[in-house]
Protein backbone atom coordinates (compact mmCIF):
# COMPACT_ATOMS: atom_id res chain seq x y z
CA UNK A 1 0.00 0.00 0.00
CA UNK A 2 1.39 3.40 -0.95
CA UNK A 3 0.13 6.57 0.56
CA UNK A 4 1.74 9.96 0.54
CA UNK A 5 2.24 11.73 3.82
CA UNK A 6 -0.04 14.73 3.80
CA UNK A 7 1.75 18.04 3.68
CA UNK A 8 -0.88 19.76 5.76
CA UNK A 9 -3.01 18.68 8.72
CA UNK A 10 -6.78 18.40 8.36
CA UNK A 11 -7.26 21.56 10.48
CA UNK A 12 -5.37 23.47 7.81
CA UNK A 13 -7.24 21.85 4.91
CA UNK A 14 -10.62 22.76 6.43
CA UNK A 15 -9.50 26.35 7.00
CA UNK A 16 -7.99 26.61 3.51
CA UNK A 17 -11.33 25.61 2.04
CA UNK A 18 -13.18 27.95 4.40
CA UNK A 19 -11.05 30.87 3.19
CA UNK A 20 -11.50 29.91 -0.48
CA UNK A 21 -15.21 29.45 -0.09
CA UNK A 22 -15.52 32.91 1.40
CA UNK A 23 -15.17 34.26 -2.16
CA UNK A 24 -18.21 32.50 -3.60
CA UNK A 25 -20.21 32.31 -0.39
CA UNK A 26 -20.50 35.78 1.11
CA UNK A 27 -22.97 34.89 3.84
CA UNK A 28 -21.17 32.95 6.54
CA UNK A 29 -19.13 34.35 9.42
CA UNK A 30 -16.23 32.86 11.38
CA UNK A 31 -15.77 33.20 15.15
CA UNK A 32 -12.41 32.55 16.79
CA UNK A 33 -11.14 32.60 20.39
CA UNK A 34 -7.44 33.51 20.08
CA UNK A 35 -6.08 30.36 18.50
CA UNK A 36 -6.56 31.42 14.91
CA UNK A 37 -2.90 30.79 14.15
CA UNK A 38 -3.30 27.25 15.37
CA UNK A 39 -6.64 26.41 13.76
CA UNK A 40 -5.60 28.42 10.66
CA UNK A 41 -8.87 30.34 10.82
CA UNK A 42 -6.68 33.43 10.38
CA UNK A 43 -6.51 32.51 6.67
CA UNK A 44 -10.19 33.43 6.46
CA UNK A 45 -9.71 36.44 8.72
CA UNK A 46 -6.96 37.87 6.53
CA UNK A 47 -9.21 37.71 3.45
CA UNK A 48 -12.54 38.63 5.01
CA UNK A 49 -11.83 40.75 8.08
CA UNK A 50 -15.39 42.09 8.15
CA UNK A 51 -16.76 38.55 8.63
CA UNK A 52 -14.11 37.31 11.06
CA UNK A 53 -14.57 37.90 14.78
CA UNK A 54 -11.82 37.09 17.25
CA UNK A 55 -13.25 37.22 20.78
CA UNK A 56 -10.00 36.63 22.65
CA UNK A 57 -9.66 33.75 25.08
CA UNK A 58 -13.38 33.42 25.85
CA UNK A 59 -14.72 30.19 24.35
CA UNK A 60 -17.99 30.13 26.25
CA UNK A 61 -19.17 33.59 25.23
CA UNK A 62 -17.82 33.10 21.71
CA UNK A 63 -20.10 30.09 21.32
CA UNK A 64 -23.07 31.92 22.82
CA UNK A 65 -22.47 34.90 20.54
CA UNK A 66 -22.43 32.48 17.60
CA UNK A 67 -25.82 31.20 18.78
CA UNK A 68 -27.09 34.77 18.83
CA UNK A 69 -25.91 35.53 15.32
CA UNK A 70 -27.10 32.18 14.02
CA UNK A 71 -30.55 32.73 15.55
CA UNK A 72 -31.18 34.98 12.54
CA UNK A 73 -30.42 32.08 10.22
CA UNK A 74 -26.85 33.05 9.42
CA UNK A 75 -24.26 30.29 9.25
CA UNK A 76 -21.44 30.76 11.75
CA UNK A 77 -18.31 28.65 11.90
CA UNK A 78 -16.86 28.59 15.42
CA UNK A 79 -13.19 27.67 15.43
CA UNK A 80 -11.36 26.23 18.42
CA UNK A 81 -9.69 23.30 20.13
CA UNK A 82 -11.89 20.27 20.75
CA UNK A 83 -11.48 20.41 24.52
CA UNK A 84 -12.76 23.96 24.78
CA UNK A 85 -15.52 23.78 22.15
CA UNK A 86 -16.97 20.52 23.41
CA UNK A 87 -16.47 20.96 27.13
CA UNK A 88 -16.18 24.59 28.19
CA UNK A 89 -18.94 25.59 25.80
CA UNK A 90 -20.90 22.34 25.96
CA UNK A 91 -24.07 23.69 27.53
CA UNK A 92 -24.31 26.44 24.95
CA UNK A 93 -23.79 23.93 22.15
CA UNK A 94 -26.50 21.70 23.57
CA UNK A 95 -29.23 24.02 24.76
CA UNK A 96 -28.77 27.08 22.59
CA UNK A 97 -27.45 25.66 19.32
CA UNK A 98 -28.60 22.05 18.98
CA UNK A 99 -31.96 22.52 20.65
CA UNK A 100 -33.01 25.40 18.36
CA UNK A 101 -31.19 23.69 15.41
CA UNK A 102 -29.03 26.69 14.61
CA UNK A 103 -26.57 26.90 11.73
CA UNK A 104 -23.47 26.79 13.88
CA UNK A 105 -20.58 24.75 12.50
CA UNK A 106 -17.77 23.73 14.81
CA UNK A 107 -14.26 23.68 13.40
CA UNK A 108 -12.79 21.56 16.15
CA UNK A 109 -9.05 21.13 16.05
CA UNK A 110 -6.73 18.91 18.12
CA UNK A 111 -9.13 15.95 18.17
CA UNK A 112 -8.29 12.83 20.15
CA UNK A 113 -4.65 12.44 21.07
CA UNK A 114 -3.20 14.64 18.34
CA UNK A 115 -2.48 17.28 20.93
CA UNK A 116 -0.36 14.55 22.46
CA UNK A 117 2.60 16.64 23.43
CA UNK A 118 0.49 19.30 25.18
CA UNK A 119 -0.92 16.78 27.63
CA UNK A 120 -4.36 15.85 28.85
CA UNK A 121 -5.82 19.36 29.18
CA UNK A 122 -5.48 19.75 25.42
CA UNK A 123 -6.50 16.24 24.31
CA UNK A 124 -10.12 15.99 23.15
CA UNK A 125 -10.70 12.32 23.90
CA UNK A 126 -14.38 12.56 24.88
CA UNK A 127 -15.56 14.96 22.16
CA UNK A 128 -17.27 12.32 20.03
CA UNK A 129 -19.27 11.14 23.04
CA UNK A 130 -20.43 14.66 23.84
CA UNK A 131 -21.20 15.69 20.27
CA UNK A 132 -22.86 12.48 19.04
CA UNK A 133 -25.09 12.49 22.12
CA UNK A 134 -26.62 15.87 21.27
CA UNK A 135 -29.88 15.73 19.32
CA UNK A 136 -29.73 17.53 15.94
CA UNK A 137 -25.91 17.53 15.87
CA UNK A 138 -24.11 15.98 12.92
CA UNK A 139 -20.54 14.83 13.40
CA UNK A 140 -17.80 14.52 10.80
CA UNK A 141 -14.22 13.37 11.15
CA UNK A 142 -12.18 13.50 7.96
CA UNK A 143 -9.13 11.28 7.56
CA UNK A 144 -7.19 13.33 5.04
CA UNK A 145 -6.94 16.87 3.60
CA UNK A 146 -9.33 16.18 0.70
CA UNK A 147 -11.95 14.86 3.09
CA UNK A 148 -11.37 17.83 5.41
CA UNK A 149 -12.02 20.29 2.61
CA UNK A 150 -15.18 18.36 1.78
CA UNK A 151 -16.20 18.47 5.45
CA UNK A 152 -16.08 22.25 5.37
CA UNK A 153 -18.44 22.27 2.39
CA UNK A 154 -20.72 19.65 3.91
CA UNK A 155 -20.91 21.64 7.13
CA UNK A 156 -21.82 24.85 5.35
CA UNK A 157 -24.29 23.16 2.99
CA UNK A 158 -26.12 21.11 5.62
CA UNK A 159 -28.75 22.96 7.66
CA UNK A 160 -28.30 22.88 11.44
CA UNK A 161 -25.30 22.26 13.68
CA UNK A 162 -22.36 20.27 12.29
CA UNK A 163 -19.27 19.36 14.31
CA UNK A 164 -16.07 18.51 12.46
CA UNK A 165 -13.23 16.87 14.33
CA UNK A 166 -9.85 17.86 12.91
CA UNK A 167 -6.32 16.84 13.73
CA UNK A 168 -3.25 18.77 14.75
CA UNK A 169 -0.72 16.55 13.00
CA UNK A 170 -0.50 16.01 9.23
CA UNK A 171 -1.91 12.59 8.34
CA UNK A 172 -1.79 10.76 5.02
CA UNK A 173 -3.34 11.40 1.64
CA UNK A 174 -6.01 8.80 1.02
CA UNK A 175 -8.29 10.45 -1.51
CA UNK A 176 -8.04 12.06 -4.92
CA UNK A 177 -9.47 15.53 -5.31
CA UNK A 178 -12.49 14.16 -7.24
CA UNK A 179 -13.67 12.01 -4.34
CA UNK A 180 -17.19 12.81 -3.11
CA UNK A 181 -18.39 12.73 0.46
CA UNK A 182 -21.81 13.07 1.99
CA UNK A 183 -23.49 13.13 5.38
CA UNK A 184 -24.11 9.53 6.38
CA UNK A 185 -21.56 8.18 3.91
CA UNK A 186 -18.46 6.07 4.33
CA UNK A 187 -15.58 4.81 2.20
CA UNK A 188 -14.42 1.27 1.86
CA UNK A 189 -10.68 1.67 1.50
CA UNK A 190 -9.81 -1.98 1.39
CA UNK A 191 -11.90 -5.02 0.58
CA UNK A 192 -11.75 -8.13 2.69
CA UNK A 193 -14.03 -10.78 4.09
CA UNK A 194 -12.38 -12.03 7.28
CA UNK A 195 -12.87 -9.07 9.59
CA UNK A 196 -13.99 -5.46 9.17
CA UNK A 197 -12.04 -2.63 10.76
CA UNK A 198 -14.11 0.52 11.14
CA UNK A 199 -12.46 3.79 11.97
CA UNK A 200 -12.47 7.54 11.36
CA UNK A 201 -9.96 10.36 11.33
CA UNK A 202 -6.30 9.68 11.96
CA UNK A 203 -6.76 6.03 12.86
CA UNK A 204 -8.07 5.10 9.43
CA UNK A 205 -4.49 5.09 8.27
CA UNK A 206 -3.37 3.00 11.23
CA UNK A 207 -6.15 0.55 10.34
CA UNK A 208 -4.80 0.34 6.79
CA UNK A 209 -1.32 -0.37 8.15
CA UNK A 210 -2.81 -3.10 10.34
CA UNK A 211 -4.64 -4.55 7.32
CA UNK A 212 -1.27 -4.90 5.57
CA UNK A 213 0.10 -6.81 8.54
CA UNK A 214 -3.02 -8.96 8.68
CA UNK A 215 -2.70 -9.78 4.98
CA UNK A 216 0.79 -11.09 5.67
CA UNK A 217 -0.82 -13.38 8.25
CA UNK A 218 -3.37 -14.58 5.71
CA UNK A 219 -6.24 -12.49 7.09
CA UNK A 220 -8.12 -10.26 4.69
CA UNK A 221 -9.44 -7.24 6.54
CA UNK A 222 -11.99 -4.84 5.15
CA UNK A 223 -11.27 -1.24 6.14
CA UNK A 224 -14.00 1.38 6.35
CA UNK A 225 -13.53 5.10 6.79
CA UNK A 226 -16.61 6.23 8.69
CA UNK A 227 -15.87 9.92 8.10
CA UNK A 228 -19.53 10.64 8.86
CA UNK A 229 -19.59 9.68 12.52
CA UNK A 230 -23.16 10.81 13.03
CA UNK A 231 -25.17 9.75 11.18
CA UNK A 232 -23.02 6.74 10.32
CA UNK A 233 -23.38 4.51 7.31
CA UNK A 234 -25.69 1.78 8.57
CA UNK A 235 -25.83 0.03 5.25
CA UNK A 236 -22.06 -0.29 4.89
CA UNK A 237 -21.61 -1.37 8.49
CA UNK A 238 -24.35 -4.01 8.33
CA UNK A 239 -22.94 -5.27 5.04
CA UNK A 240 -19.50 -5.52 6.65
CA UNK A 241 -20.99 -7.37 9.63
CA UNK A 242 -22.82 -9.79 7.38
CA UNK A 243 -19.98 -10.41 4.95
CA UNK A 244 -17.00 -10.38 7.34
CA UNK A 245 -18.65 -11.80 10.44
CA UNK A 246 -16.43 -9.83 12.82
CA UNK A 247 -16.24 -6.12 13.58
CA UNK A 248 -13.43 -4.07 15.10
CA UNK A 249 -14.04 -0.37 15.75
CA UNK A 250 -10.90 1.71 16.27
CA UNK A 251 -11.19 5.21 17.69
CA UNK A 252 -8.86 7.92 18.91
CA UNK A 253 -11.28 8.48 21.79
CA UNK A 254 -12.44 6.92 25.00
CA UNK A 255 -13.82 3.45 24.34
CA UNK A 256 -16.78 4.35 26.48
CA UNK A 257 -19.54 6.17 24.60
CA UNK A 258 -17.62 6.35 21.36
CA UNK A 259 -18.77 5.17 17.97
CA UNK A 260 -17.95 1.58 18.96
CA UNK A 261 -20.60 1.64 21.68
CA UNK A 262 -23.15 3.01 19.24
CA UNK A 263 -22.40 0.43 16.56
CA UNK A 264 -22.37 -2.47 19.04
CA UNK A 265 -25.74 -1.47 20.43
CA UNK A 266 -27.24 -1.08 16.99
CA UNK A 267 -25.93 -4.47 15.84
CA UNK A 268 -27.22 -6.16 18.98
CA UNK A 269 -30.62 -4.57 18.66
CA UNK A 270 -30.79 -5.82 15.07
CA UNK A 271 -30.15 -9.35 16.35
CA UNK A 272 -26.63 -9.50 15.00
CA UNK A 273 -24.37 -11.20 17.52
CA UNK A 274 -20.85 -11.50 16.18
CA UNK A 275 -17.26 -11.24 17.42
CA UNK A 276 -16.84 -7.54 18.21
CA UNK A 277 -14.22 -5.34 19.81
CA UNK A 278 -13.54 -1.65 20.07
CA UNK A 279 -10.20 -0.03 20.67
CA UNK A 280 -9.84 3.34 22.34
CA UNK A 281 -8.63 4.79 25.61
CA UNK A 282 -9.64 2.26 28.20
CA UNK A 283 -11.25 4.47 30.84
CA UNK A 284 -8.00 6.35 31.30
CA UNK A 285 -6.40 9.70 30.66
CA UNK A 286 -3.30 9.72 28.50
CA UNK A 287 -0.27 11.96 29.15
CA UNK A 288 2.19 14.19 27.28
CA UNK A 289 4.39 12.66 24.64
CA UNK A 290 5.08 12.04 21.00
CA UNK A 291 1.85 11.53 19.06
CA UNK A 292 2.69 8.29 17.27
CA UNK A 293 4.44 6.78 20.29
CA UNK A 294 1.38 7.68 22.32
CA UNK A 295 -0.98 5.93 19.94
CA UNK A 296 1.16 2.80 20.22
CA UNK A 297 1.40 3.11 23.99
CA UNK A 298 -2.37 3.40 24.43
CA UNK A 299 -3.18 0.49 22.17
CA UNK A 300 -4.18 2.40 19.04
CA UNK A 301 -1.21 1.62 16.78
CA UNK A 302 -1.02 -0.94 13.97
CA UNK A 303 0.31 -3.67 16.32
CA UNK A 304 -2.65 -3.41 18.70
CA UNK A 305 -5.16 -3.20 15.86
CA UNK A 306 -3.60 -6.27 14.22
CA UNK A 307 -3.68 -8.24 17.46
CA UNK A 308 -7.31 -7.34 18.14
CA UNK A 309 -8.33 -8.32 14.62
CA UNK A 310 -6.52 -11.65 14.96
CA UNK A 311 -8.40 -12.35 18.20
CA UNK A 312 -11.72 -11.64 16.48
CA UNK A 313 -10.88 -13.94 13.58
CA UNK A 314 -9.94 -16.67 16.06
CA UNK A 315 -13.21 -16.14 17.93
CA UNK A 316 -15.10 -16.42 14.68
CA UNK A 317 -13.39 -19.77 13.92
CA UNK A 318 -14.16 -20.95 17.45
CA UNK A 319 -17.83 -20.35 16.82
CA UNK A 320 -17.94 -22.04 13.44
CA UNK B 1 21.24 41.57 53.35
CA UNK B 2 20.37 44.76 51.58
CA UNK B 3 17.52 44.58 49.08
CA UNK B 4 19.88 45.70 46.31
CA UNK B 5 22.30 42.86 47.02
CA UNK B 6 19.53 40.32 47.20
CA UNK B 7 18.20 41.63 43.90
CA UNK B 8 21.57 40.95 42.25
CA UNK B 9 21.53 37.36 43.51
CA UNK B 10 18.02 36.83 42.28
CA UNK B 11 18.86 38.32 38.90
CA UNK B 12 21.58 35.67 38.55
CA UNK B 13 19.06 33.02 39.54
CA UNK B 14 16.55 34.33 36.98
CA UNK B 15 19.23 33.96 34.36
CA UNK B 16 19.54 30.28 35.30
CA UNK B 17 15.78 29.87 35.00
CA UNK B 18 15.85 31.47 31.57
CA UNK B 19 18.61 29.14 30.46
CA UNK B 20 16.66 26.08 31.56
CA UNK B 21 13.45 27.33 29.95
CA UNK B 22 15.11 27.61 26.56
CA UNK B 23 17.11 24.44 27.14
CA UNK B 24 14.13 22.24 28.00
CA UNK B 25 11.89 23.62 25.26
CA UNK B 26 14.73 23.04 22.81
CA UNK B 27 15.18 19.49 24.08
CA UNK B 28 11.45 18.79 23.78
CA UNK B 29 11.18 20.70 20.49
CA UNK B 30 7.85 21.84 21.87
CA UNK B 31 6.63 24.23 24.52
CA UNK B 32 6.08 27.89 25.27
CA UNK B 33 9.16 30.11 25.49
CA UNK B 34 7.60 33.56 25.28
CA UNK B 35 5.30 33.44 28.29
CA UNK B 36 7.81 31.47 30.34
CA UNK B 37 10.54 34.04 29.80
CA UNK B 38 8.23 36.98 30.57
CA UNK B 39 7.37 35.42 33.94
CA UNK B 40 10.94 34.36 34.82
CA UNK B 41 11.78 37.26 37.14
CA UNK B 42 8.43 37.12 38.91
CA UNK B 43 8.67 33.36 39.43
CA UNK B 44 12.29 33.60 40.58
CA UNK B 45 11.36 36.14 43.23
CA UNK B 46 8.49 33.99 44.44
CA UNK B 47 10.37 30.69 44.60
CA UNK B 48 13.64 32.04 45.98
CA UNK B 49 12.42 34.81 48.26
CA UNK B 50 8.74 34.76 49.13
CA UNK B 51 7.18 31.31 49.05
CA UNK B 52 7.21 29.38 52.31
CA UNK B 53 8.03 25.97 50.81
CA UNK B 54 10.42 23.15 51.63
CA UNK B 55 11.84 20.87 48.92
CA UNK B 56 12.66 18.27 51.58
CA UNK B 57 9.01 18.24 52.60
CA UNK B 58 7.03 19.36 49.57
CA UNK B 59 3.71 18.46 51.20
CA UNK B 60 4.20 20.28 54.49
CA UNK B 61 0.82 21.49 55.57
CA UNK B 62 1.37 25.19 56.06
CA UNK B 63 3.24 25.79 52.81
CA UNK B 64 2.30 28.65 50.53
CA UNK B 65 0.48 27.55 47.41
CA UNK B 66 1.70 28.64 44.00
CA UNK B 67 -0.78 28.34 41.12
CA UNK B 68 0.38 28.84 37.55
CA UNK B 69 -2.95 29.89 36.09
CA UNK B 70 -1.24 30.45 32.72
CA UNK B 71 -0.24 26.79 32.76
CA UNK B 72 1.37 26.80 29.31
CA UNK B 73 4.28 28.70 30.89
CA UNK B 74 5.14 25.69 33.06
CA UNK B 75 8.77 25.56 31.87
CA UNK B 76 9.37 28.55 34.15
CA UNK B 77 7.80 26.74 37.10
CA UNK B 78 9.59 23.48 36.37
CA UNK B 79 12.91 25.33 36.19
CA UNK B 80 12.22 27.06 39.51
CA UNK B 81 11.20 23.83 41.22
CA UNK B 82 14.27 21.97 39.97
CA UNK B 83 16.68 24.74 40.92
CA UNK B 84 14.99 24.97 44.31
CA UNK B 85 15.68 21.25 44.82
CA UNK B 86 12.27 19.67 44.32
CA UNK B 87 13.61 17.25 41.71
CA UNK B 88 16.84 16.78 39.76
CA UNK B 89 17.76 19.52 37.32
CA UNK B 90 18.71 16.83 34.79
CA UNK B 91 15.04 15.84 34.63
CA UNK B 92 14.12 19.17 33.03
CA UNK B 93 15.09 17.90 29.60
CA UNK B 94 12.40 15.23 29.80
CA UNK B 95 9.81 17.98 29.32
CA UNK B 96 6.79 16.69 27.39
CA UNK B 97 8.36 13.29 26.67
CA UNK B 98 6.46 10.02 27.14
CA UNK B 99 6.40 8.94 30.80
CA UNK B 100 7.94 12.21 31.97
CA UNK B 101 6.77 13.84 35.17
CA UNK B 102 7.08 17.16 33.34
CA UNK B 103 3.77 17.20 31.52
CA UNK B 104 2.99 19.67 28.75
CA UNK B 105 0.90 21.59 31.27
CA UNK B 106 1.21 21.24 35.07
CA UNK B 107 -0.46 18.17 36.57
CA UNK B 108 -1.10 17.80 40.28
CA UNK B 109 0.44 14.68 41.74
CA UNK B 110 2.87 14.06 38.89
CA UNK B 111 5.64 16.26 40.15
CA UNK B 112 6.45 17.49 43.66
CA UNK B 113 5.54 21.15 44.03
CA UNK B 114 2.63 21.24 41.60
CA UNK B 115 -0.41 22.13 43.68
CA UNK B 116 -3.23 22.01 41.13
CA UNK B 117 -3.67 20.96 37.53
CA UNK B 118 -3.80 23.87 35.09
CA UNK B 119 -3.41 24.45 31.35
CA UNK B 120 -6.88 25.52 30.34
CA UNK B 121 -6.81 29.25 30.85
CA UNK B 122 -9.13 30.90 33.35
CA UNK B 123 -9.26 27.92 35.68
CA UNK B 124 -6.16 28.38 37.85
CA UNK B 125 -7.29 31.62 39.43
CA UNK B 126 -10.56 29.92 40.41
CA UNK B 127 -8.63 27.04 41.94
CA UNK B 128 -6.55 29.64 43.79
CA UNK B 129 -9.73 31.06 45.31
CA UNK B 130 -10.61 27.55 46.52
CA UNK B 131 -7.16 27.09 48.03
CA UNK B 132 -7.44 30.43 49.81
CA UNK B 133 -10.85 29.45 51.20
CA UNK B 134 -9.39 26.14 52.36
CA UNK B 135 -6.73 28.03 54.31
CA UNK B 136 -9.50 29.93 56.03
CA UNK B 137 -11.46 26.77 56.74
CA UNK B 138 -8.39 25.18 58.35
CA UNK B 139 -7.42 28.40 60.10
CA UNK B 140 -4.08 28.01 58.34
CA UNK B 141 -1.76 30.87 57.57
CA UNK B 142 -0.73 29.87 54.08
CA UNK B 143 -0.89 32.33 51.23
CA UNK B 144 -1.93 31.59 47.68
CA UNK B 145 -0.01 33.18 44.82
CA UNK B 146 -1.44 32.87 41.32
CA UNK B 147 0.25 33.97 38.10
CA UNK B 148 -2.08 34.86 35.23
CA UNK B 149 -1.56 35.84 31.62
CA UNK B 150 -3.05 39.06 30.29
CA UNK B 151 -4.72 37.23 27.40
CA UNK B 152 -6.11 34.88 30.01
CA UNK B 153 -8.07 37.80 31.47
CA UNK B 154 -10.43 37.36 28.51
CA UNK B 155 -11.95 34.33 30.23
CA UNK B 156 -15.10 35.31 32.08
CA UNK B 157 -14.25 32.85 34.85
CA UNK B 158 -11.34 35.09 35.90
CA UNK B 159 -13.82 37.82 36.76
CA UNK B 160 -16.19 35.45 38.47
CA UNK B 161 -13.28 34.37 40.65
CA UNK B 162 -12.31 38.01 41.21
CA UNK B 163 -15.77 38.77 42.55
CA UNK B 164 -15.82 35.70 44.77
CA UNK B 165 -12.42 36.59 46.21
CA UNK B 166 -13.74 40.02 47.13
CA UNK B 167 -16.94 38.67 48.57
CA UNK B 168 -14.98 36.31 50.81
CA UNK B 169 -12.38 38.96 51.65
CA UNK B 170 -9.49 36.72 50.64
CA UNK B 171 -6.50 38.73 51.78
CA UNK B 172 -4.45 35.53 51.65
CA UNK B 173 -4.71 35.58 47.85
CA UNK B 174 -2.29 37.45 45.61
CA UNK B 175 -2.75 37.35 41.85
CA UNK B 176 0.12 38.46 39.65
CA UNK B 177 -0.79 39.42 36.08
CA UNK B 178 2.06 38.90 33.61
CA UNK B 179 1.16 41.89 31.46
CA UNK B 180 3.32 41.18 28.41
CA UNK B 181 0.79 42.63 26.00
CA UNK B 182 0.65 39.56 23.74
CA UNK B 183 -1.64 36.58 23.49
CA UNK B 184 -1.72 33.74 20.94
CA UNK B 185 -3.08 35.57 17.91
CA UNK B 186 -1.40 38.93 18.42
CA UNK B 187 -1.22 41.93 20.70
CA UNK B 188 -3.90 42.00 23.38
CA UNK B 189 -4.78 45.53 22.27
CA UNK B 190 -5.85 44.07 18.88
CA UNK B 191 -7.28 40.70 19.93
CA UNK B 192 -9.10 41.73 23.09
CA UNK B 193 -8.35 45.25 24.31
CA UNK B 194 -8.14 45.16 28.10
CA UNK B 195 -8.11 48.91 28.71
CA UNK B 196 -6.82 49.34 32.26
CA UNK B 197 -6.12 46.07 34.09
CA UNK B 198 -5.52 47.90 37.42
CA UNK B 199 -8.80 49.81 37.10
CA UNK B 200 -10.66 46.61 36.37
CA UNK B 201 -9.35 44.78 39.43
CA UNK B 202 -9.92 47.86 41.58
CA UNK B 203 -13.52 48.00 40.39
CA UNK B 204 -13.84 44.37 41.44
CA UNK B 205 -12.74 45.26 44.96
CA UNK B 206 -9.09 44.20 44.88
CA UNK B 207 -6.09 46.14 46.15
CA UNK B 208 -3.85 46.78 43.15
CA UNK B 209 -0.10 47.28 42.91
CA UNK B 210 1.88 47.87 39.75
CA UNK B 211 5.49 47.01 39.05
CA UNK B 212 8.10 46.47 36.39
CA UNK B 213 8.14 42.68 36.10
CA UNK B 214 11.79 42.65 35.05
CA UNK B 215 13.19 45.01 37.71
CA UNK B 216 14.12 42.72 40.58
CA UNK B 217 14.31 45.51 43.15
CA UNK B 218 10.86 46.71 42.15
CA UNK B 219 9.55 43.13 42.33
CA UNK B 220 10.98 42.62 45.84
CA UNK B 221 9.54 45.88 47.11
CA UNK B 222 6.13 45.35 45.49
CA UNK B 223 5.69 41.78 46.68
CA UNK B 224 6.81 42.93 50.11
CA UNK B 225 4.06 45.54 50.11
CA UNK B 226 1.50 43.03 48.86
CA UNK B 227 2.12 40.89 51.94
CA UNK B 228 1.15 43.77 54.23
CA UNK B 229 -2.26 44.41 52.67
CA UNK B 230 -5.21 43.14 54.67
CA UNK B 231 -8.94 43.05 54.07
CA UNK B 232 -8.96 42.33 50.35
CA UNK B 233 -7.26 40.18 47.74
CA UNK B 234 -4.28 41.77 46.03
CA UNK B 235 -3.56 42.01 42.32
CA UNK B 236 -0.04 42.85 41.21
CA UNK B 237 0.06 43.98 37.60
CA UNK B 238 3.55 43.31 36.26
CA UNK B 239 4.64 45.12 33.11
CA UNK B 240 6.68 42.57 31.20
CA UNK B 241 8.08 41.75 27.78
CA UNK B 242 7.13 38.44 26.21
CA UNK B 243 10.28 36.43 25.46
CA UNK B 244 12.36 38.67 27.76
CA UNK B 245 16.07 37.91 27.70
CA UNK B 246 16.31 36.50 24.18
CA UNK B 247 16.39 39.37 21.69
CA UNK B 248 14.76 37.60 18.77
CA UNK B 249 11.93 36.28 20.92
CA UNK B 250 11.11 39.57 22.60
CA UNK B 251 7.66 40.95 21.88
CA UNK B 252 7.13 38.50 19.01
CA UNK B 253 3.80 36.78 18.49
CA UNK B 254 5.26 33.76 16.82
CA UNK B 255 7.49 32.93 19.80
CA UNK B 256 4.43 32.20 21.91
CA UNK B 257 4.51 28.46 21.43
CA UNK B 258 7.50 27.63 19.29
CA UNK B 259 10.71 25.74 20.01
CA UNK B 260 14.10 27.09 18.94
CA UNK B 261 16.16 25.18 16.38
CA UNK B 262 19.85 24.44 17.02
CA UNK B 263 21.08 27.76 15.76
CA UNK B 264 18.44 29.79 17.58
CA UNK B 265 19.13 27.76 20.70
CA UNK B 266 22.85 28.59 20.57
CA UNK B 267 22.14 32.28 20.15
CA UNK B 268 19.52 32.28 22.90
CA UNK B 269 21.88 30.58 25.35
CA UNK B 270 24.70 32.96 24.47
CA UNK B 271 22.45 35.94 25.12
CA UNK B 272 21.10 34.58 28.38
CA UNK B 273 24.51 33.64 29.73
CA UNK B 274 26.42 36.64 28.44
CA UNK B 275 23.91 39.45 28.35
CA UNK B 276 23.56 42.26 30.86
CA UNK B 277 21.76 41.35 34.06
C1 LIG C 1 -9.19 27.96 27.86
C2 LIG C 1 -8.03 28.01 26.95
N1 LIG C 1 -8.19 28.54 25.72
C3 LIG C 1 -7.15 28.57 24.86
C4 LIG C 1 -5.94 28.07 25.22
C5 LIG C 1 -4.81 28.07 24.23
N2 LIG C 1 -3.80 29.09 24.60
C6 LIG C 1 -2.69 28.73 25.27
S1 LIG C 1 -1.73 30.04 25.64
C7 LIG C 1 -2.79 31.12 24.88
C8 LIG C 1 -2.49 32.58 24.87
C9 LIG C 1 -2.25 33.05 26.26
O1 LIG C 1 -2.01 34.41 26.34
P1 LIG C 1 -1.62 35.03 27.75
O2 LIG C 1 -2.62 34.64 28.76
O3 LIG C 1 -1.41 36.47 27.55
O4 LIG C 1 -0.29 34.26 28.11
P2 LIG C 1 1.24 34.70 27.84
O5 LIG C 1 1.25 35.87 26.92
O6 LIG C 1 1.78 35.03 29.16
O7 LIG C 1 1.89 33.49 27.23
C10 LIG C 1 -3.88 30.43 24.36
C11 LIG C 1 -5.00 31.05 23.62
C12 LIG C 1 -5.82 27.53 26.52
N3 LIG C 1 -4.67 26.99 26.95
N4 LIG C 1 -6.86 27.52 27.36
MG1 LIG D 1 0.24 37.69 27.42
Amino acid sequence: MMHESAKIPTRRAYSDRMAERGESDPDFAVFESDIGYSTYSYLFGDRFPERYFNFGIAELSTMAAAAGMASTGRRVIVSGYGVFLTMRALEVVRSFICYPKLNVKLLSSHGGLTAAIDGVTHQATEDIAFMTTLPNMKVLCPADPVAARAACDLALDTPGPVFTRLMRDPLFELYGTEEEFHIGGSKTLRQGGDVAILSYGDLVFKALLAADRLAALGIEARVLDLYSVKPWDREAVFAAAGECGAILVVENHQRRNGLGYEIATTLLKAGSCLPFDNLGLDDTFAESGNYHEMLDEYGLGPASITAAAERLVAAKKGRA
Amino acid sequence: MKLEERARELEAKARELRFHIVDMVHAAQSGHCGGSLSAADIVTALYFEFLNIDPANPDKGDRDRFVLSKGHACPVQYAALALRGFFPVAELRSLRAMHSRLQGHPVQGKLPGIEVTTGSLGVGICEAVGLALEARLRKASWRVWAVLGDGELGEGAVWEAAQAATKFGLDNLIAVVDNNGLQNDGYCRDILPLRSIPDKFRAFGWAVLEMDGHDMEDILRTFGKALLITGSPVCVVAKTVKGKGVSFMEDKRDWHGKAPNAEQYAQAVAEIKGGPA
